[in-house]
């Protein structure tokens, strides 16, 4: 089916894309980016999956996608704290958020460690 | 939760591939619906996902079918509610009982959004009731 081909290639590339624009200059809309892309074109080859013969590279889409996971995690919660937090609070949360605000560095560092290695084009 | 299988064997027409993908993935989501009515945070994590699932497929498919978009639309709403709601569960699960009124803030915003993806969801379900999705092909 040749919209199939083009809509995998169209993807892969496009997940391509955003996977180098992250491991270049990491941020959060590029993290968010390649998140999404990933996440994306996984669910196709998920739904397509019995059509096609792409499963190493669905595998490795998926953990392109978890590569994620963490640093995305952090991300929510640090800014997800800092607009919720009652003022009252603010001394208590503070040692929290700089332990969160560490675990975020830490995952994004992680993040692109891993999605350095990986290729979804030859 | 992982995604059904879709039996696509035979298939070599894109509408027939559009309608068999449209519909595992709106029966997955009928089925999860159950956790926005239990509101519990797994519940509710499961039909996030399924949601997600259906939104991706309905967005990519909305080039050949463009009555798929308004549903997508919808979804896409649906999403940010259920994405706080669950933003919520998560920052919930690590505040020390001493952060008492941040975690009142929390669960009253989290209620507020699961409230906002009830409504999203019978709107998105009366509006898929209406499409061609439901139709038999």
């Amino acid at each position: 089916m040749k919209w199939l081909a083009k809509t995998i290639a169209r993807e892969r590339r496009a997940l391509e894309r955003a996977r180098r624009r992250f491991v270049c200059k990491p941020n959060e809309k590029r993290l968010h980016d390649v998140r999404t892309t990933g996440r994306r074109f996984l669910s196709l080859l998920q739904d397509v999956a019995t059509l096609t013969h792409c499963e190493r590279l669905r595998r490795r889409v998926k953990r392109g996608a978890a590569a994620t996971d963490s640093a995305r995690d952090a991300t929510i919660i640090v800014r997800l704290l800092e607009s919720s937090l009652d003022p009252g609070e603010a001394e208590i949360a503070r040692p929290l958020l700089e332990q969160l605000r560490e675990q975020e560095k830490l995952a994004t560092q992680g993040a692109r460690r891993k999605l350095r290695r990986m290729r979804f084009v030859s | 939760m992982k995604p059904e299988r879709i039996d696509l064997a035979g298939v070599d027409d894109v509408g027939e591939l559009v309608a068999r993908v449209v519909q595992k993935r709106l029966s997955e989501a009928h089925t999860l619906a159950t956790g926005l009515q239990r509101r519990d945070a797994q519940g509710l994590h499961d039909f996030r996902i399924a949601c997600k699932r259906l939104r991706y497929a309905l967005e990519r498919f909305k080039r050949l079918e463009p009555s798929l978009e308004q549903v997508a639309d919808g979804l896409a709403l649906l999403q940010d509610a259920l994405g706080e709601a669950h933003d919520r569960d998560v920052l919930l699960r690590i505040l020390p009982p001493t952060m008492a009124a941040t975690k009142r803030r929390l669960r009253i915003e989290r209620e507020q959004s699961v409230d906002r993806a009830v409504a999203l969801w019978n709107e998105a379900d009366r509006s898929i009731e209406g499409s061609t999705l439901t139709k038999p092909q």
